[in-house]
């Protein structure tokens, strides 16, 4: 067997997939606006997006300003958006949306954690997977082994006392099966661990990364770990507070500024290590096209997805857009779920070594029409 | 006064309409109902402490490794001076054990969990509710009713959780302990799926703690019509109204491929679908407050033609019979005497259990018509259970119990145990696909570094609601040397005692030693 199997941490160059999860309905048409549509101005006379302060995408589609870090990715072509996306979910309630994006389905798990069960090698290292924050998400359950962390520091041999890794590293080189060998790449992660933390850890390529956003910095860590190559094959974070019902433009503001430049960080400081990585950012559902009377938008239903990596097809929209017509919205006047989440991460998937057969278990009951991400 | 758990949740509640509080305080009072948990409890020790004293692991040792979640201080020296066979017969009958202090624990701390499965449910629709009539207060202040009496959907799982933790550490009844976790395993529910977060606790009392040393049959059919299963697998919607109407084959499959039968055991695609047919009519009640979770057969939703299953004619017109009549073809299929048989010596003898020993236990199974209690009797017999030592890798919850155990710790079973199991991959009750946690040691050998660490926290009273007195042990056990072998089930080698005195942290060593991995 060999060692990659294991807790790595011999350099390998697995690749990696981060998962932003935006909690409370993120606005699609904030986030990408469509700026050559007079129906959008017409649903949102307060709040659109202005068409002259957009970061222009495609002719069509405008960034939210506040995303502007971001162009240089859309350019370079590391960048891809699906619009449209969203799940199957009707209720417009937070908590059953997020749950059936997050479970992939009624099925027990989530889909992250399946998917790294059913790999070919599913048995990788205790550092395969992160959750930043302090709770599990719901998409890591049933991984097969899955750390919450707030920083850094929850990875380390606890036992106060240097003999203690000293004498347990001889007595597992003395044994001659696989236990050896776990054990000894279980000691090379540690220690490339702890010389991360006992360094000062200096961005790359210029990159800074706000010291007051919890965000940027758990997204840090995630760098620290991706290019400390000890075997990160998944990690989830979270940005809450989406949920813009009252002056939308005074809440979701300070949220997109973490997003487009912790991210914008996030890929500047890991170099061409961003080339092994994926990124992706979902929300449970988008809000109504029309604004409301207090300056915000209600509960709708396709908001964007959004796909940064090595590979991807990006600097484009990806899936059709119908329109903002009245006869193309949904229900109360929504952007319909042209493009279900699963057929988003379905790609992306199998980018990251899930099997064709295996999609078929992180997606129960599903049949997926894959977007086509990836050339 | 003896406060239970439901009028616990039900004073926080109280305490919670009256604040009249918002979002935040919500969930502060949440977090607060989750921290009740009992005091932290471990047996006295008893009897002669006497360590093992053979330079491998002998007989008792190995016994006790493989019948138990590890043995206690004081337990080698018991079974010793009892001797493994009737060490073996004792742990067959466990309703002979006398378990009082597991028992007491388990019954003050968890009474919900002894409730039928429609009082678990949270309340719906509470306007209705004529009780909601009665307490005009709670809407007023933004409470509902059923926040008088619902157990929270996180603190069942925690409970569940807990108990299980518990009943592993403390049970006298520890083949029975094992043995439920083994089918825990085969029966496999998430409860994270749908309405089995009510349901499962339900299912772990009836079908596989009522069963566990039973008779297959019975357990198959138990979890067959389980609510939970039903839900699990899908089985509550495997009807089939019209002609057009197809069934849903999900528990059918999983009945064949990985309760009874086994993958290759020998079933076609078209015997699955004949299966599902015969089970469809079989649902769980969703509506009707009080009998919601009750399981109901509807004669209008079963397909009632005649049925071919592996080869056997099951005649029309059977309705709910159906069910026994499939259950006896499967269970009694001599794949299933080799699946189960397979699977019980992968647990009890090695990953790559000897064809010898399945053949004794497949016969044994077979012969008795699945008598659990004698076809386990026949494995432990086996000369391939007795020899085969040592060479079996501890799954993590395996390797936290038996830490507990042997270092005769003071726990509570609560969060930062469930915590550490969690991050090993092996929290009970929280694998999401029905074929279990997996058996073979390569799946667990990445959880080193969790194990050390749980190691090292548990011999430094770093965990919360578990505490152990090490120097205490280490003396009433009669020093180093002693201390040592009753961790290892043998004398140290002279590596490991080098290792112990050099490490500084000598019982966090001796739970972190490959050999205590092992078992």
């Amino acid at each position: 067997m060999s060692t990659q199997t294991f807790l790595t941490g011999n350099g390998d160059s697995r690749e990696t997939l981060v998962v932003i999860f935006l909690r409370g309905a993120a606005d699609g048409l904030s986030l990408v606006a469509p700026i050559e549509e007079d129906a959008y101005f017409r649903a949102r006379p307060r709040i659109a997006i202005k068409k002259k302060e957009a970061v222009p995408l495609d002719g069509f589609f405008g960034l939210h300003p506040l995303l502007g870090e971001l162009e240089p990715a859309w350019k370079e072509g590391d960048f891809a958006i699906v619009h449209g996306a969203g799940s199957e979910d009707q209720t417009r309630s937070h908590f059953e949306a997020q749950d059936l994006m997050e479970h992939g389905g009624l099925a027990a798990g989530g889909w992250l954690g399946r998917f790294l069960r059913a790999r070919p090698e599913a048995t990788s290292g205790a550092l395969s997977c992160v959750a930043v924050g302090r709770l599990l998400p719901e998409s890591l359950l049933g991984a097969p082994s899955a750390t919450v962390m707030e920083n850094l520091g929850d990875f380390s041999l606890g036992a106060n006392s240097p003999g203690f890794a000293r004498e347990l590293q001889r007595l597992y080189a003395r044994e001659s099966d696989r236990l050896s060998v776990a054990a000894r790449d279980t000691f090379d992660a540690i220690g490339r661990l702890d010389a991360m933390r006992s360094a000062t850890y200096q961005p790359a390529n210029g990159a800074v990364y706000d010291p007051k956003d919890d965000f940027a910095q758990g997204l840090q860590q995630i760098a620290r770990l991706i290019k400390g190559r000890v075997g990160l094959e998944a990690a989830s974070i979270d940005i809450g507070g989406w949920d813009s019902h009252f002056t939308q433009q005074t809440v979701i503001e300070p949220l997109l500024k973490r997003l487009g430049g912790g991210l914008a960080a996030f890929r500047r400081d890991l170099g061409a290590d961003f080339q092994r990585t994926t990124v992706v950012v979902m929300t449970e559902f988008g809000r109504r096209v029309q604004e409301n009377s207090a300056f915000g938008t209600d509960h709708g239903r396709g908001s964007v997805m959004f796909v940064l990596g090595g590979g991807v097809r990006g600097g484009r929209v990806h899936g059709p857009w119908p329109g903002l017509k009245e006869e193309h919205l949904e229900g109360p006047g929504d952007v319909p779920v042209i493009n279900n989440y699963r057929n988003v991460l379905a790609p992306i998937l199998r980018k990251h070594g899930a099997t064709q057969e295996s999609l078929a278990s992180v997606f129960p009951g599903f049949e997926l029409k894959p977007v086509g991400l990836y050339a | 006064m003896n406060l239970s758990r439901r009028h616990f949740f039900a004073l926080g509640a109280g305490a919670l309409a009256a604040a009249a509080g918002g979002c935040d305080q919500e969930k502060q009072a949440g977090a607060s109902l989750l921290r009740w948990v009992g005091k932290p409890t471990a047996p006295p020790l008893e009897g002669p402490l006497t360590a093992p004293a053979a330079v491998e692991i002998d007989e008792t040792s190995h016994v006790l490794n493989r019948l138990t979640f590890g043995p206690r201080p004081g337990e080698y020296a018991r079974v010793a001076a009892l001797g493994t066979a009737a060490f073996i017969e004792e742990q067959l009958a466990p309703e002979r054990i006398d378990d009082w202090m597991c028992d007491r624990v388990i019954r003050h701390e968890f009474d919900e969990l002894n409730e039928p499965e429609s009082h678990l449910f949270p309340r719906r629709g509470d306007q209705k509710d004529p009780l909601q009539q009665l307490f005009p207060a709670l809407k007023e202040r933004g409470a509902r009713v059923g926040d008088l009496y619902d157990i929270p959907e996180q603190a069942l799982l925690s409970d569940i959780t807990r108990a299980t933790i518990l009943r592993a550490v403390l049970s006298k009844r520890q083949l029975y302990e094992v043995i439920a976790g083994f089918w825990s395993d085969h029966f496999n529910i998430d409860p994270s799926k749908g309405e089995c977060r009510w349901l499962k606790p339900a299912d772990d009392r009836d079908v596989i703690r009522a069963h566990a040393l039973g008779n297959f049959r019975e357990l198959v059919r138990a979890s067959a019509i389980s609510p939970a299963m039903l839900w699990y697998l899908d089985g509550r919607v495997n009807r089939r109204k019209s002609p057009e109407e197809k069934p849903n084959e999900n528990y059918a499959r999983e009945l064949m491929e990985l309760h009874t039968l086994g993958v290759h055991g020998g079933y076609s695609q078209q015997d699955v679908m004949e299966v599902a047919r015969c089970l469809t009519g079989w649902t769980v009640r969703d509506k009707h407050r009080w009998q919601k979770g009750k399981v109901e057969f509807d004669p209008k939703e079963h397909d009632d033609g005649a049925k071919l299953v592996l080869g056997q004619t099951i005649p029309a017109g059977l309705g709910a019979a159906d069910l026994d009549r499939v259950l006896e073809i499967v269970v009694r299929h001599p794949s299933t005497a080799r699946h189960i048989a397979t699977k019980l010596c992968r647990h009890f003898i090695d990953d790559q259990p000897p064809k010898s020993a399945i053949n004794t236990v497949a016969g044994v199974f077979a012969q008795t018509d699945g008598e659990i209690r004698h076809t386990l009797r026949a494995l432990f017999s086996t000369p391939e259970f007795l020899q085969t030592r040592g060479n079996k890798l501890k799954r993590p919850f395996h390797f936290v119990a038996s830490a507990l155990r042997v270092t005769n710790a003071k726990t509570d079973g609560a969060q930062p145990i469930a915590n550490a199991l969690l991050r090993m991959g092996h929290a009970p009750f929280r694998y999401p696909t029905p074929d279990g946690y997996p058996e073979a040691a390569n799946h667990w050998t990445n959880t080193l570094l969790w194990r050390w660490n749980f190691a090292a926290n548990l011999a430094e009273n770093k965990l919360k609601g578990t505490e152990i007195d090490a120097a205490g042990l280490r003396e009433k056990l009669g020093g180093d040397a002693a201390l040592a072998a009753t961790v290892l089930g043998r004398i140290p080698t002279a590596e490991e005692e080098q290792a112990y005195r050099g490490s500084g942290a000598g019982l966090a060593l001796l739970l972190s030693t490959p050999a205590f991995q092992r078992c």
